[in-house]
């Protein structure tokens, strides 16, 4: 098991290598001169050329491109991602500053993903074919395509405006937790649900669940004890996707909610043409799904040792 | 250790999260809710470039003067200031008996030291280098007089004292560059508590404040606990924060939520416009078609800004007539009638530039127009980043014409990417303020560089000398009738299509007495505020 994780791990080191290759090359693949356009952006007057040559060496975009690479992944292996330029401050401090926000939205979102959704598609398969079950995924569809604006909007109206319960806009309190939680659990749980439903039911149909039946257990046993827990092997590696993904694609919750987070950090960074931040934006975005990809796959072996070679 | 540090930051993230209650707010505190994109970066205002960061400065520290919400200059920590006659040299004589929120005093030395921290290139100060200007020397003439010194004339040093925060240089020398944005140490009526990125910017009143800015009507500390800016994301929530009573204030509201609060007796509103260019789209003037000036002026005159502005803005938005809108004190009338909406004129215009409606229909194509190929359609692309809306209204209008308008909505890179190569048509700049002195960033062909304003691509040695005044000469008046003659040569080139300006729209809670709009919409002063 832990040779199964050790292989793992490295084999995420050639990974990080070409995410960072792609992640610098976005640098030099942008259209004009990025040094101007940063300045241009971030800064009002007009930008001197002793300004522009100081930036420049700054970034030390004068030097040829394989020692530019090389140096940024010495500095980035270092946990140094560079000078924000906008902010004036460390990259690596301005999204670990961010990320605690952004991991306690993704893990509750999840949360709720897990909450609604598992139950959902084990009503659904073990009421199969039945009004139940149509209108379980009817409400899983209806979670999954809801456009996430719209949903926040919507709980906002009902939630904060309406009956006051809890605060529209901000973190910082539990509260404000909730309907950011909400709007991302709804979206994930429909597809939760859904394959609960199918790999119950696909389990549902095994020998060993005959032969429980036939001596006696109680569908509740059979569900809870033998059932669930085959069935939510393929649920986990979804899950650990949905969680990754809650980490780097929480951007339209964060803004609506007006929470801080890493994904709002980027959009601002690619607006205001804060390339460093943009560059340690995408690669720590990119190591953490990675990450946790790999925590999924070990859990997998875990759960189910046959798959470890 | 790297990693310690790390997950101290990501934990202290979780901590806020969990100890939420202690961000509870005083009773008097008064919540302001801002949209986020106007969130500073840093909230040091020496540093970071934008209005709202020396807005947020000004709560924290009182800058020499402020520009009263009548338009004039009116003392805050300087009695008296005065410029030689070439405006080469600037006098300051500074109020006594004022100390900074760490107990220091404040003196000429300091103003010296705040100055000096501008403009050196360490700070990489983004924008107020800029406004300060090349100063040569700052002299301390006494300990309560300074004298600033330029060698060329800076005859917009008001304008930009106005929003220069005084810092202690205490605190600043011992935080250093980097760490001052989280001390923020001033001499304003109240201290700086947090700022949550993303989030919020907590202060609380500072009890040592001498009431120094003149706006403020009683002596002594302010009667609010405390201000707390919520930076809000979504423009619909935004819309909806004092209605709910979450915030005490809104500001720079979406015009889809003035129905809301205007004329509804339960809440405040008003509505202030923001003196400047307007939202206008700069021509490139340099190819085919708009090299041609009665292309040009077919486009201004076959715009309908008033049928644009009722369509898609009710009305509320002010019409614009040229290169400044109509609330700026150097605007030039005279633009009213230059351009009279005249779509048959417009069409004219267009035929008499060899641009012509085939006999098929559709859209005009070149017809002996020089360096374009005959047959080939008028297509003019217009480049903004926001207010899409007003480009399809635009686009509209332009078809009756038979021009073939595309309007393509594209960030902030993109747009300074189109500029940098020169491939645009049409392209949004706007730039605000009330001193003339944007008319030569953006039209004097010396800022014509990387970096640069300068966008159109026209050069005239006498309009650039004539613009270039607008730096030089100190009398305002005087600048005004420069701006209005420059104003003029501009629309007679037909070099900007000006479309329309919008206001600063802001609700409050009926409870909020004593609130007060600068003479710039996007400025405001809490001093006299209760709650």
């Amino acid at each position: 098991m832990l040779r199964f994780a050790a292989t793992r791990s490295l084999q995420l080191v050639p990974l990080l290598l070409v995410v960072s290759l792609i992640v610098f090359m976005i640098m030099h693949a942008l259209p004009g001169d990025p040094v101007a356009l940063m300045l241009q952006g971030a800064e009002g007057g007009v930008a001197s050329p002793e300004r522009l040559a100081e930036l420049r060496a700054q970034l030390g975009l004068n030097d040829p491109l394989l020692l530019q690479y090389g140096r940024f992944v010495a500095h980035a292996l270092e946990g140094d991602l560079g000078m924000s330029v906008r902010f004036h401050e460390p990259v690596t401090g301005l999204i670990t500053d961010r990320f605690g926000s952004t991991l306690a939205l993704a893990f509750s979102g999840l949360a709720v993903a897990i909450v609604l959704g598992v139950p959902l598609g084990a009503l659904a398969a073990t009421r199969r074919n039945s009004w139940i079950d149509v209108a379980s995924m009817g409400l899983s569809y209806i979670g999954a395509s809801m456009p996430v604006y719209w949903l926040a909007l919507v709980l906002i109206l009902a939630f904060s405006f309406g009956l006051g319960w809890f605060p529209p806009a901000g973190g910082g309190t539990w509260q404000s937790l909730v309907l950011p939680a909400v709007t991302l659990g709804v979206s994930a749980s429909g597809l939760i649900s859904r394959l609960v439903r199918s790999n119950l039911i696909e389990v549902f149909s095994e020998d060993y669940i005959r032969t429980g039946r036939s001596k006696g257990l109680s569908e509740g046993a059979i569900l809870w004890g033998h059932a669930l827990k085959n069935a939510m092997m393929p649920v986990v590696t979804v899950m650990g996707l949905q969680f990754g993904a809650m980490l780097a694609g929480t951007v339209v919750t964060e803004t609506v909610f007006s929470r801080p987070g890493v994904g709002r950090l980027v959009v601002n960074a690619i607006l205001w043409k804060d390339y460093p931040l943009v560059q340690g934006c995408v690669l720590f975005i990119a190591a953490v799904y990675l990450l946790v990809n790999l925590l999924v796959d070990v859990a997998y072996a875990a759960l189910d040792p046959r798959i470890v070679p | 250790m790297m990693a310690s540090g790390l997950f101290r930051r990501v934990a202290a993230g979780l901590m806020f999260l969990a100890c939420g209650t202690a961000t509870a707010q005083a009773a008097g505190t008064l919540v302001i809710a801002i949209p986020a994109n106007q969130e500073p970066a840093t909230l040091d205002g020496h540093i970071d470039p934008f209005q709202s960061t020396w807005l947020v400065d000004s709560l924290m520290a009182d800058p020499l003067l402020v520009l009263a919400p009548d338009g004039t200059y009116k003392p805050d920590l300087a009695l008296a200031w005065e410029s030689n006659p070439a405006g080469t040299v600037w006098t300051f004589k500074l109020r006594p008996g004022v100390t900074f929120q760490d107990g220091t005093p404040f003196n000429a030395a300091a103003v010296k030291a705040n100055l000096e921290r501008i403009i050196d290139p360490k700070t990489q100060s983004a924008q107020m280098k800029s406004e300060v200007g090349p100063i040569k020397s700052v002299d301390v003439v006494d300990d309560l007089t300074v004298r600033v010194g330029y060698d060329t004339p800076w005859v917009t040093l008001l304008d930009a004292m106005r929003r220069v925060p005084i810092w202690s240089p205490t605190a600043m020398e011992k935080a250093g560059l980097n760490g001052f944005a989280s001390v923020l140490v001033g001499a304003g009526p109240f201290t700086f508590v947090r700022k949550v990125p993303n989030d919020r910017v907590d202060l609380k009143k500072w009890p040592g404040y001498g009431g120094w800015n003149s706006v403020q009507k009683k002596p002594g500390a302010v009667e609010l606990d405390g201000v707390s800016i919520r930076w809000i994301g979504s423009s619909s929530v935004l819309g909806s924060l004092v209605q709910s009573g979450d915030a005490d204030v809104a500001t720079f509201l979406d015009p889809i939520s003035v129905p809301d609060y205007k004329d509804n007796k339960a809440f405040q509103f008003y509505a202030k416009d923001q003196a400047g260019t307007g939202l206008q789209f700069v021509m490139n003037i340099r190819k085919p078609p708009l090299d041609d000036i009665r292309v040009r002026q077919a486009l201004i005159t076959g715009s309908d800004r008033p049928g644009l502005n009722t369509l898609l803005y009710d009305g509320l938005f002010a019409v614009g007539q040229g290169p400044l809108n109509d609330v700026h004190p150097c605007y030039w009338r005279g633009a009213e009638t230059m351009y009279p909406y005249n779509p048959t004129k417009a069409g004219q215009l267009l035929d008499q530039a060899g641009w012509v409606l085939p006999q098929a229909g559709g859209m005009r194509v070149a017809k002996g127009v020089k360096n374009v190929a005959d047959g080939t359609p008028l297509r003019i692309r217009m480049t903004m980043i926001s207010r899409k809306e007003m480009g399809e209204g635009l686009q509209a209008q332009f078809k009756q014409l038979g021009i073939d308008f595309a309007v393509e909505v594209v960030p902030g890179p993109v747009q300074l990417d189109r500029v940098q190569k020169r491939e645009f048509d049409l392209i949004y700049e706007r730039q605000r303020s009330p001193d003339p002195v944007i008319l030569d960033q953006i039209w004097n062909s010396k800022w014509e560089v990387p970096g640069g304003w300068a966008w159109t691509g026209f050069k005239d040695a006498a309009f650039d000398a004539l613009v270039g005044q607008l730096r030089t000469v100190p009398d305002f008046a005087k600048r005004c009738e420069i701006a209005r003659d420059v104003q003029k040569t501009i629309m007679e080139n037909a070099l900007m299509l000006p479309t329309l300006s919008d206001p600063v729209y802001v609700a409050m809670s009926p409870k909020v007495k004593g609130w007060e709009t600068g003479a710039e919409g996007n400025w405001f002063y809490v001093n006299n505020v209760t709650k």
